[in-house]
């Protein structure tokens, strides 16, 4: 579904992914972790395009990225991304951020598309809030907004950047919960997350990032139990004592 | 015939530089006044009273309500009428404090709501009088939030002072106004003229960037 | 003091005042629709690749903010015939308004467009919006939002400053002011008139941009 070959990215001078080789297939749900600034949010940001890389190869369901011909709005119309800030488009409702897209991307009518969103934002146990703005929604209601607008466009791949970071630990659980249903259900997810929890009941494969490279890859259990390399141990352990 | 009136032009570079200085003295002492003024009725204003709230407002609305012109002139001939007979230069300050006062007043205003109701709550519960709450906890803090659009009010005063040339006053623009009717080039009157106001208010804009990218950095790191 | 009020004179001098009251509205929309447009030519200069093309248009921005209306407009008025060009004072006054106010309009929109966050533009290209569905949709909505009300702001300022073109002797609402001090003498039944009218025109802009800043700022709420 996702595959790196030997991708490589520099913001100037500075080298933030080095040979990355990856490859998630399709339904997989792989955690992606490590150290603050090693390039994980870069990592993820490649796979819709929003960061260019300058060598290597990078296809998405079987589309080249590194061919300057894609389609990129395209492509990105399958993929859903999930911000750390949810940025959702403050001047609209929960239902018209919901619906932005299928109408204007997918071309869908807009009492049909309206429909789809009310059934995404009941998915989210949102029901109730669909002609609320951003401003009235706590932070985990806005994480969940978010992430409906995301599925409405029935995307192949979810792609979650620390979507739980920014809110307060009592709305951790609810965003959560969402995240393992769609889990569950046979979406193809890379989260970028600390949230150990979640990473053990539903990641297939944990990543651990450290500047700019994959340094180890495994199962959550092999990997929190019994990491290979001394940068991963120190790393869990750190995390654990947080 | 252009070098000619420039040779002339440079001949009496002396009596711009002497309006220049018009132009600082009558700006500077109004700003001085309008800050001190503004100050006050800015903590007046965020005083609760109903009556002194909405005096104030009023003053507020009528000074940013009407041209300064218009002002200039109401000071001006106006309280000649009521038996207060003021010369040109008197006037301008008096007319330019009033508005520095104005505008001053709503930018102070603005940075003490700006300090959360808490800091009033822990400067009273630690046992601080009024005036001790404001000196060392309140107007300190809205400092940061007062001090880039005082900078520019000043950069605005100092160009509105060009007005107060329609009474007489001779400074910077009354000087060029003087000068075109014998120097009839009017691009480089004006241009010098330009020139001048440019030296004294450009810095003062340049700081009042500075200022407030400073206090954006402060913010984020809070 | 209004019993002293002369009003069987100003009862006289109303239609008088009508007419200058119209065009300063004539010459503050004209002014202001023409600003809108050197403004938004400039702040795009402004924000162009081109090196040359932005150092123009920060020449031509910060020159005019940081020197006084007054000189800009007698810049014209005595500049324009040293070029040979015979334009009457009226469109002499309404040139000087316009580039005036276009700059700083350039830096109204500009702060505007600026204040989008990037996070709203990657949502919107994330879920496959193209450039202009982006600059219809997320962009111009929400940078209209921050522009309105300060535009409406500028459009104060215009009508105030419009009150100095009474100084290169069009007819505006200061102007008729001055006539009817100097044909009667009768400074304070004139100037409170004329300033009784520009606060009537403050008041409507005022609220205007207060119910805008209600209705029409949107902040991302975190
Ligand atoms: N737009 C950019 N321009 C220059 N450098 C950047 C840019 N974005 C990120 N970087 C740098 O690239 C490196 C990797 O950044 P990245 O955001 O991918 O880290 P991260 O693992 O997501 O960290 P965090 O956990 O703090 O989010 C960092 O050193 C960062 O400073
Ligand atoms: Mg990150």
């Amino acid at each position: 579904m996702i595959k790196f070959k030997g991708v490589n990215k520099w913001f100037g001078k500075l080298h933030v992914l080095r040979d990355i080789n990856l490859h998630v297939t399709p339904g997989e749900v792989v955690v992606v972790c490590g150290p603050s600034g090693s390039g994980k949010s870069t990592l993820i940001r490649c796979i819709n395009r929003l960061e260019k890389f300058q060598k290597g190869e990078l296809f998405v369901d079987g589309t080249p990225l590194h061919d300057h011909s894609t389609n990129l709005t395209k492509l990105r119309a399958e993929i859903g991304f999930l911000f750390q800030q949810f940025h959702l488009y403050p001047h609209m409702t929960a239902l018209q951020n919901v619906t932005l897209a299928p109408i204007n991307v997918r071309k869908m009518k807009r009492s049909d598309a309206e429909e789809l969103g009310r059934e995404k934002l009941i998915r989210v146990g949102l029901a109730d809030k669909a002609d609320s703005y951003p401003t009235q929604l706590s932070g985990g209601q806005q994480q969940r907004v978010a992430i409906a607008r995301g599925l409405a466009m029935a995307p192949k791949i979810m792609l979650f950047d620390e979507p739980t970071s920014a809110l307060d630990p009592e709305m951790i659980g609810e965003v959560l919960d969402v995240m393992i249903k769609l889990a569950s259900e046979g979406m193809t997810m890379c989260v970028v997350t600390h949230e150990m929890g979640f990473a053990r009941q539903v990641a297939h494969r944990v990543i651990f990032m450290d500047e700019g490279s994959l340094v180890e890859t495994g199962s959550p259990h092999d990997f929190f139990d019994n990491p290979q390399t001394d940068r991963a141990a120190q790393f869990i352990s750190k995390i654990l004592t947080h | 015939m252009m070098l000619f009136y420039f040779e002339r032009l440079v001949e009496i570079l002396p009596f711009f530089l002497k309006g220049l200085w018009m132009t600082v003295v009558v700006a500077g002492i109004s700003l001085l006044l309008g800050t001190f003024f503004g100050l006050l009725l800015g903590i007046a204003r965020t005083s609760g009273n109903k009556l002194l709230v909405g005096l104030i407002g009023a003053y507020v609305a009528v000074i940013r309500g009407t041209p300064f012109v218009v002002q200039i002139f109401i000071v001006f001939f106006i309280l000649p009428e009521w038996g207060i007979q003021l010369d040109a230069l008197p006037a301008a300050i008096l007319a330019l404090t009033i508005l520095g006062t104005a505008f001053i007043c709503e930018i102070v205003a603005g940075g003490i709501k700006a300090v959360p109701k808490g800091q009033w709550e822990a400067a009273q519960s630690s046992g601080l009088t009024l005036y001790q709450q404001l000196r060392y906890v309140i107007v300190p803090q809205s400092l940061q939030t007062i001090l880039p659009p005082l900078v520019g009010q000043y950069v605005l005063l100092i160009k509105d002072s060009s007005v107060v040339s329609v009474i007489g006053v001779v400074e910077l623009t009354r000087v060029g106004w003087l000068t075109v009717v014998r120097i009839p080039e009017g691009l480089m009157v004006f241009s010098l003229v330009g020139i001048l106001y440019f030296a004294i208010s450009y810095p003062l804009i340049r700081l009042s960037n500075r200022l407030e990218k400073k206090m954006a950095t402060q913010q984020m790191m809070l | 003091m209004l019993e002293g009020l002369n009003f069987r004179v100003l009862w006289e001098y109303m239609p008088f005042f009508m007419e200058g009251l119209r065009n300063t509205f004539l010459i503050s929309i004209v002014s202001l629709f023409l600003a809108l447009i050197v403004g938004i030519i400039a702040c795009a200069c402004r924000l162009s690749p081109w090196k040359l093309v932005r150092g123009l248009s920060i020449v031509y921005i910060e020159s005019i903010r940081s020197t006084p209306l007054l000189v800009q407009i007698y810049f014209f008025y005595f500049g324009l015939p040293t070029l040979g060009l015979r334009v009457p004072e009226l469109q002499t006054g309404i040139i000087a308004l316009m580039l005036n106010s276009g700059a700083y309009i350039a830096e109204i929109v500009r702060a505007g467009i600026t204040s989008v966050p990037n996070g709203q533009i990657e949502a919107g290209i994330s879920s496959g919006l193209n450039y202009f569905q982006r600059m219809r949709f997320i962009i111009l909505p929400q940078a209209l939002g921050v522009t309105v009300p300060p535009l409406l702001g500028q459009a104060i300022v215009l009508v105030k400053d419009s009150a100095l073109l009474s100084m290169i002797s069009v007819m505006e609402l200061t102007r008729c002011g001055q006539t009817l001090t100097s044909e009667r003498f009768m400074p304070t039944e004139a100037f409170f008139t004329v300033a009784f009218f520009y606060l009537c025109i403050y008041f409507v802009l005022k609220s205007m941009a207060d119910w805008s800043q209600k209705k029409l700022i949107f902040r991302e709420a975190y």
